[in-house]
């Protein structure tokens, strides 16, 4: 055995989604690439760079505008025998697809009684950055009501390139979703090859006094508060989740349990929210403790530098709602 | 004098880059508007130009590097006949100009 | 039986089958497809073994023409687990992709883009297989027909467009839900080949749709079939019927089983004998369909969490 299982090499976030899809379309001959700018472009976020090159126009294929079409083709292709990533290029436009994911994709394999189904991957991309009410939401939460879907979001690109491969490899429908915000951090990466299956939580911080659960680019913003109250002598635990659906409802109900405290963090909005969907899976479990929700005001999330940080949760906001939990 | 060159502040949001291409060895002269180096960001490459003539002396960063925003890249003088030895130290900073593409 | 009589029993079939499931106290939703049956038998008469038809919501008809098992259809429309999909798709979802019927999606205009995927795995697998995708002039509105209009003849997929043009959207007639003067038209502003077929005549139909499915499968791309056909009941099995009887009545004269009775009768391909018999034998094939999925049961309710994921 060699050493490969231990090294890691640095490499932005798109590199990383990258690195996974290359290596599942060499393996996997199945795999194809749809979406708008995907082709020689390579991608809307440079994640697909190179890729062309190997695979051609065949499976690296350009889509004009049409999502409600593009999700459509790739489900249809998906449940005739192919395993396509579909990419949106905001999330907000995923609402165009909605009727070929979620009323055909989702339910294949139930209704046609496990005769088809739909190995189909939606990559999306969540989260405010300048760009307006139409092109920052995090809608993760409407999808995780959706039997037969699968729900995923890394914080890092260790994940996302070990989730995105699941993701390829999954009897599907996944939904893949990156974050505007995380591209610019680099992260270490196995050399070797490697898989995170769905439904694995991860432990970003330890801590003895409140759990902060959290999922994308707000397990940053956690991990911030978390060093904030450190100050202050109040000890944070971080909990990724990573997999939305399913989910890690036994790693999310030993922190808990551990540090007796709850507070969940999200970018979208709270009402029917991941946190309240996270509190309750947990309280249904072990009881209910105190919790407290952080996430986007209930407005829409405009363009307007001052507006859209007034309305995303930031460090200060999560500290606050952390000191006040504390004193429960 | 000595001067240092560090990673720039170019992007919003960026923290760390990772140098692309050096564009000249220890000991290379560099005019006003001569590309030193190559910084890559994850969506652009940032092209650093020097904004004054000097000599590149030493390269603390190698290509396929990683290096968070203000870490020291590399150090120039006015002159190859200049003492490196006070180098360790404060060093102002090199004048450059820096185009993202 | 020669070829020449392929086509009425077939219809017959459809139509027997579908009034004896309209006759049963539990029969469900159902849209019916009296008037059409026409447009799916010719469709059928030229789509080949590794051909895949997928429709929207009126799927019966259409289903039983490219050859799903009646029993297992019947099945599956009344809910029992020998269904096609063990009685939960129903009408409006079933799916029986090894007779060639890939399935029904009965959010209208939804399927049009699912078929054009299936088509693109055709296309990338080598094979000469081709997709067709029935959809009716209501699916005509939707902006998902002209997406995957777009995306197909970009793509050169082999993908052949089949508007069933029944006339009416529920209660809308066709011409106040498409500003087209033809249906076809919609696919000649794609350059793609186009055709309008009398869809109460099945051999027009099939010689039609023949020369669209010979062009779509020479790998030439998509082409575009308005049918036009008629609805002669209502939309639905629990939707009120918008036209008089006297209407009613003078649209069932254009039957498409009483023309092509009449028409083999008149070219004395058949008796009327003949026809009595052959309806008796669609009576009493479905007998046998009715007893078949009366003798299979209602699926357990634990089954309700398999195949979820």
């Amino acid at each position: 055995m060699s050493n490969d299982q231990f090294l890691t090499t640095r490499m932005f976030f798109r590199e990383a989604v990258g690195r996974a899809v290359r290596e599942e379309m060499e393996a996997d001959d199945r795999v194809l690439v749809l979406g708008q700018d995907v082709g020689a472009f390579g991608g809307s976020y440079r994640e697909f760079d190179g890729l062309f090159k190997i695979f051609g126009p065949e499976r690296m294929r350009d889509t004009p505008v049409a999502e409600a079409a593009a999700v459509g083709i790739a489900a249809g292709a998906a449940a005739a025998g192919l395993r396509p990533l579909c990419v949106i290029t905001y999330m907000d436009f995923l609402m165009i697809g909605f009727d070929a994911l979620i009323n055909y994709a989702a339910k294949l394999r139930y209704k046609s009684g496990g005769r088809l189904s739909a190995p189909l991957v939606v990559k999306t991309t969540a989260g405010a950055q300048g760009q307006g009410v139409a092109h920052s939401q995090c809608i993760e939460a409407w999808l995780i009501s959706v039997p037969g879907l699968k729900v995923v979001a890394p914080s890092t690109p260790e994940d996302a390139y070990g989730l995105m491969k699941s993701a390829l490899r999954s009897d599907g429908p996944v939904v893949y979703i990156d974050h505007k915000r995380l591209f610019p951090a680099p992260g270490n990466v196995p050399v070797a090859e490697t898989v995170i299956p769905f439904g694995k939580a991860a432990i970003r911080r330890r801590g003895v006094d409140l759990t902060i659960v959290a999922h994308s680019y707000m397990v940053r913003v956690a991990l911030e508060t978390a060093g904030l109250l450190e100050a202050e002598d109040l000890s944070c635990e971080v909990v990724d989740l990573r997999s939305l659906a399913p989910m890690d409802v036994n790693t999310l109900c030993r922190s808990v349990e551990r540090t007796g405290r709850l507070l969940t963090l999200e970018e979208g909005q709270v009402t029917c929210g991941i946190g309240t969907e996270v509190a309750t899976r947990i309280f249904e479990r072990i009881g209910v403790r105190p919790w407290i929700r952080v996430g986007a005001l209930p407005a829409p999330v405009s363009s307007n530098p001052v507006l859209e940080a007034a309305c995303v949760p930031n460090a200060d906001r999560v500290a606050q709602a952390a000191r006040t939990l504390a004193a429960r | 004098m000595i001067y240092q060159l560090s990673v720039p502040a170019a992007v919003p949001g960026v923290e760390e880059i990772r140098i692309l291409e050096w564009h000249g060895e220890p000991g290379a002269t560099f005019e006003n508007g001569d590309l030193i180096v190559e910084l890559e960001t994850h969506k652009a490459v940032v092209e650093v130009r020097a904004g004054q003539s000097g000599v590149l002396r030493a390269i603390l960063a190698d290509a396929g590097d990683w290096r968070e925003i203000g870490v020291r890249l590399a150090l120039f003088s006015d002159s190859a006949a200049d003492d490196m030895s006070a180098a360790e130290g404060d060093a102002g900073d090199l004048v450059v100009e820096f185009d993202v593409t | 039986m020669s070829d020449a009589l392929l086509p009425l029993r077939r219809m017959m079939l459809i139509r027997a089958f579908e009034d004896a499931l309209a006759a049963r106290k539990d029969h469900g939703f159902q849209l019916l497809s009296t008037g059409e049956e026409a447009v799916a038998v010719g469709l059928s008469l030229v789509l080949e073994d590794g051909d895949q038809l997928l429709t929207g919501g009126r799927s019966i008809g259409p289903a039983l023409a490219r050859g799903v098992d009646p029993g297992k259809l019947m099945a599956e429309l009344l809910g029992r687990v020998a269904g096609v999909n063990r009685g939960r798709a129903g009408r409006g979802h079933l799916s029986d992709q090894e007779s060639g019927f890939f399935g029904a999606h009965a959010v209208v205009g939804g399927n049009i883009s699912i078929a054009a995927g299936v088509a693109l795995e055709r296309k990338l697998g080598g094979g000469n297989g081709i997709v067709a995708i029935l959809f009716g002039d209501g699916a005509s509105g939707a902006g998902g027909l002209y997406e995957t209009l777009n995306i197909a003849t970009l793509w050169h997929l082999p993908l052949l467009f089949v508007c069933n043009n029944n006339q009416l959207s529920v209660s809308t007639p066709r011409e106040a839900s498409n500003a087209a003067k033809e249906l076809r038209d919609i696919g000649r502003a794609f350059a793609i080949p186009t055709a309008l077929v009398d869809g109460l005549d099945v051999w027009a139909m099939a010689k039609v749709a023949g020369e669209l499915v010979e062009h779509v499968r020479s790998g030439k791309g998509p082409a575009f079939l308005e049918c036009s056909s008629l609805r002669l009941r209502s939309h639905s099995t629990t939707a009120r019927e918008t036209r008089s009887r006297d209407e009613l009545a003078q649209l069932h004269k254009l039957c498409p089983i009483k023309l092509e009775s009449a028409r083999l009768l008149t070219e004395d391909q058949i008796t009327n004998a003949g026809l009595e018999e052959m309806r008796a034998d669609a009576a009493r094939q479905i007998e046998d369909v009715m007893a078949f999925a009366d003798a299979s049961p209602y699926p357990e309710p634990e089954e309700v969490l398999a195949h979820v994921e």
